[in-house]
């Protein structure tokens, strides 16, 4: 089911500019798409509009169009799109539903709430649980766990929900370096399980492991889209303010020191 | 379930089939917390109330015996309850006793002066039938309180019928409360960092409320805001009946047992209107 | 301009009993740049925290300058150690950015044309110049988290403590922290700085303190932490040296942290 935003500008309620102006961007089945930029860009705003949000519960005014499948979603209510489009935020804690004694509970929250039949519901967390590696944590309370365990218990929350879609807003960025490692690598895991994801990330080193495009926002417009390798070599990454992936990095200071960067190429694992 | 909406189709694969696991819901450790919350909620609404209704002194003592102690003692919380309803109503059941011991109007038959105000045994009576009436309340409270999470409550009305945001809101607050006190402490602390006093006189100490309850306010708002996000994409606001996992459980006796002591509050009511009871 | 020294410090929090530090002893010279790295749990927190008395050690003790601090107050430790919390929305509370800023100033008795200038050299140093009048709920989260930098930066205490300062923040604000401690260094005064980012810490500061459950494991300079030696020391809690470092590992090239000693090597 092919996610598609054609010509989609976003206004926030009360703002005298808008945020998102003339994005095209596609999600087929199965893609990891990177979105990067620098603060304020646009990326959240991608997300939440990717996701049904905005303008559904954060209001505002969007232009263009959205449609999964060719079909436009704009009429439907954001019960039936997070169904198709799940999306997970920076902060562990507030993405819990604090209503839930267990993980298992927490992961079925989503299900429940669609009155799926209970079976259903049953199945579909132990699976969630299961592809995100947490089988172990199902009895234990989730508000005692770690950030980056509380991470894996809300993508887990979104799974469950069978989304064919997972939009994550950088979920990394508050966590340690355990918890991005432990992220880091569950998502690199969906990944090449096949699920479509689009995250954004300031983390390039991150995107570079997990997506095969990446689009980077400037001021609410896509400044540069291509394949990742592309993108994250592209020169001028730097004057956008987006931060090079380290290898990248390397391979420009080489360059500017005259040293040909290949004789690094090998010592890159 | 009628109405329910079905998820994407998941992997083909034969081992997703597992059942719904038995941690949920933890059965209490007695009979009598095992009770369904709605009958102990129920015991606990009649106690409180039959306390106010009866007169006397044998009634709410008997209350306290039978409706308190007793389950208390099956349950096994005999010692908390005491030290629990104890602290709550010490404020409340001492006052109450001085006032009555003192300075019960009409009082003729004297048993001790201290100065000017006088003990009497009208008062002291009186006084002995508040204590007892103030101690049935607060521990029939105590013991629900003790012996049911409320959860477990709110899930079990849920199943009844009640709107599950009600329930929500009721959870969800509870949890707040903890949440927001971290994070005045937090603030506190980084206001502190820059220098705020708040180990100096009253005026200093009030002056320094602002740059901390306007940080917990706002960062509460900004919280709500996310956390109202989430739960939309989780499909929270779809309307109508969720699916629940599991609920308290319930049997006929029980529900016979609730609406008998229904029954019976009335019964009380209605005799003590109308004289037949003191 | 001052001079920290924790001496056998422990701390054990007295909901739950966690010890947090589990004797922890170092020296911090004046105008030194650390970076104080380690997972979440490590003790980095409650650490910085016993520097301007906002725990008390359960043992041990913090001196500043030989005086212990626990001889002071909080608010008068405030004047020497300026500490910025990792989430500005836990601290800041004013109408506006100057008002956020001369925040701390003010409570240390500044005024007029000193605390003018001192709100001018902090706006600046952040890039905020242009918000004075601005709302701090109106800015985003990045930049409210400089905000909360420059309302410390501007109180001109003698120890700086930055706790996670490039979290959140795009390339831009990085470097626009990397910048402030240079010039605030420079003036001779102590930046301390947790962070995650190995990066930021291998190209920011001469000194890396490594923590783990409570104690310090490695304690250097990057080359030294991020040497092939230290690799296990770091793994084992959850830390990666450099890109730099394994390149330069793999070439044979020695220690190599940063970028810019890679390259210096290879020449």
């Amino acid at each position: 089911m092919t996610l598609t935003l054609s010509g989609v500008g976003y206004r926030y309620a009360g703002a005298d500019r808008p945020s998102l102006l003339d994005i095209d961007l596609e999600l087929p089945d199965g893609a990891v798409v990177g979105l990067a930029g620098p603060s304020e860009a646009g990326k959240t705003t991608l997300c939440l509009v990717a996701s049904g949000l905005a303008p559904r519960t954060v209001g505002g005014r969007i232009r263009g169009s959205i449609t999964l499948d060719g079909e436009n979603v704009d009429a439907w209510p954001m019960h039936r799109l997070s169904q198709q489009i799940g999306i997970g935020f920076q902060n562990p804690a507030t993405q819990l539903s604090q209503v839930s004694a267990t993980v298992f509970e927490e992961v079925a929250f989503g299900p429940m709430n669609l009155a799926v039949p209970r079976d259903e519901v049953v199945a579909s967390t132990w699976e969630a649980l299961a592809t995100m590696g947490i089988d172990d944590l199902a009895e234990r309370d989730p508000l005692r766990l770690s950030g980056g365990q509380q991470q894996l218990v809300a993508m887990a929350g979104l799974l469950a929900m069978r989304p064919a879609h997972l939009v994550l807003d950088e979920p990394t960025a508050q966590l340690d370096p355990a918890g991005t490692t432990l992220v880091g690598e569950a998502i690199a895991r969906l990944a090449s399980d096949g699920t479509s994801i689009l995250i954004a990330e300031q983390k390039t080193d991150l995107l570079a492991t997990v997506a095969s495009r990446v689009v980077v926002l400037d001021e609410g417009r896509i400044a540069l889209s291509g394949p990742t390798d592309e993108v994250l070599n592209d020169p001028r990454l730097v004057e956008l303010g987006v931060a090079e992936p380290a290898p990248v990095r390397l391979a420009r200071a080489a360059r500017a020191a005259g040293i040909d960067p290949a004789r690094l190429e090998a010592a890159h694992g | 379930m009628a109405g329910g909406d079905r998820l994407n189709a998941g992997p083909i694969s034969t081992q997703s089939r597992r059942s719904i696991p038995d941690f949920l819901g933890r059965p209490g450790p007695s009979a009598y917390h095992r009770l369904n919350p709605l009958t102990k909620a129920a015991l606990a609404t009649v106690t409180a109330i039959a306390a106010v209704v009866l007169g006397g002194l044998i009634g709410p003592i008997a209350l306290v015996v039978a409706a308190v102690g007793v389950p208390a003692l099956v349950a096994g919380v005999l010692g908390r309850l005491v030290r629990t309803s104890l602290l709550l109503s010490l404020p409340i059941a001492l006052s109450a006793f001085l006032v009555n011991l003192f300075f019960f109007p009409g009082a003729e038959r004297v048993l001790l002066r201290v100065g000017p105000i006088t003990a009497t045994a009208e008062g002291l009576a009186f006084a002995l039938e508040i204590l007892a009436r103030i101690l049935a309340i607060s521990g029939a409270v105590t013991l629900f309180y003790l012996t049911t999470r409320p959860a477990d409550l709110v899930v079990d009305l849920e199943r009844r019928g009640v709107s599950r945001r009600i329930g929500f809101v009721t959870n969800a607050s509870v949890q707040t409360v903890p949440a927001m006190v971290e994070r005045a402490a937090q603030i506190t602390a980084a206001q502190r960092a820059r220098g705020l006093d708040t180990e100096g006189s009253v005026w200093r100490r009030a002056r320094g409320i602002i740059p901390i309850v306007g940080p917990v306010i706002l960062g509460s708002i900004a919280e709500v805001e996310e956390r109202t996000m989430a739960l939309e994409a989780r499909g929270f606001t779809r309307p109508g009946r969720r699916t629940l996992l599991w609920s308290p459980p319930d049997s006929r006796a029980q529900s016979v047992l609730r609406w008998t002591l229904l029954a019976a509050l009335v019964a009380l009511i209605v005799l003590r209107l109308t004289g037949v009871v003191a | 301009m001052v001079e920290l020294h924790a001496e056998g410090l422990v701390h054990v929090y007295r909901e739950g009993g966690v010890r947090a530090l589990d004797g922890v002893t170092c020296s911090i010279a004046p105008a030194e740049r650390v970076a104080l790295i380690g997972q979440n749990g490590s003790g980095k927190t409650t650490l910085v925290r016993h520097l301007n008395g906002l725990l008390r050690p359960t043992e041990g003790r913090v001196t500043l300058d030989g005086t212990d601090a626990s001889r002071l107050t909080v608010a008068q430790l405030a004047r020497r150690v300026g500490l910025v919390f990792q989430d500005p929305d836990r601290q800041v509370f004013a109408a506006s950015v100057r008002a956020e800023v001369e925040f701390g100033p003010r409570n240390l008795g500044a005024t007029g044309a000193d605390l003018r200038s001192a709100v001018a050299f902090a706006l600046t140093a952040t890039g905020l110049e242009g918000e004075r009048s601005t709302n701090p709920y109106d800015l985003g989260q990045s930049r409210r988290k400089l905000l909360a930098l420059a309302s410390v930066l501007a109180m001109g205490t003698p120890v700086l403590i930055l706790d996670e300062p490039t979290t959140g923040q795009d390339a831009r604000g990085v470097e626009r922290v990397r910048a402030i401690v240079e010039a605030v260094t420079g003036e001779g005064r102590t930046v301390i700085a947790i962070s995650h980012d190995m990066r930021f810490v291998a190209d920011t500061f001469e000194r890396v303190i490594v923590m783990r459950a409570g104690r310090i494991i490695l304690d250097g300079t990057p080359a030294e932490v991020f040497a092939r030696a230290s690799w296990e020391a770091l793994r084992s809690t959850y830390l990666e040296p450099t890109l730099a470092a394994r390149v330069g590992q793999r070439l044979g090239l020695g220690s190599t942290p940063t970028d810019a000693t890679v390259i210096d090597a290879l020449r």
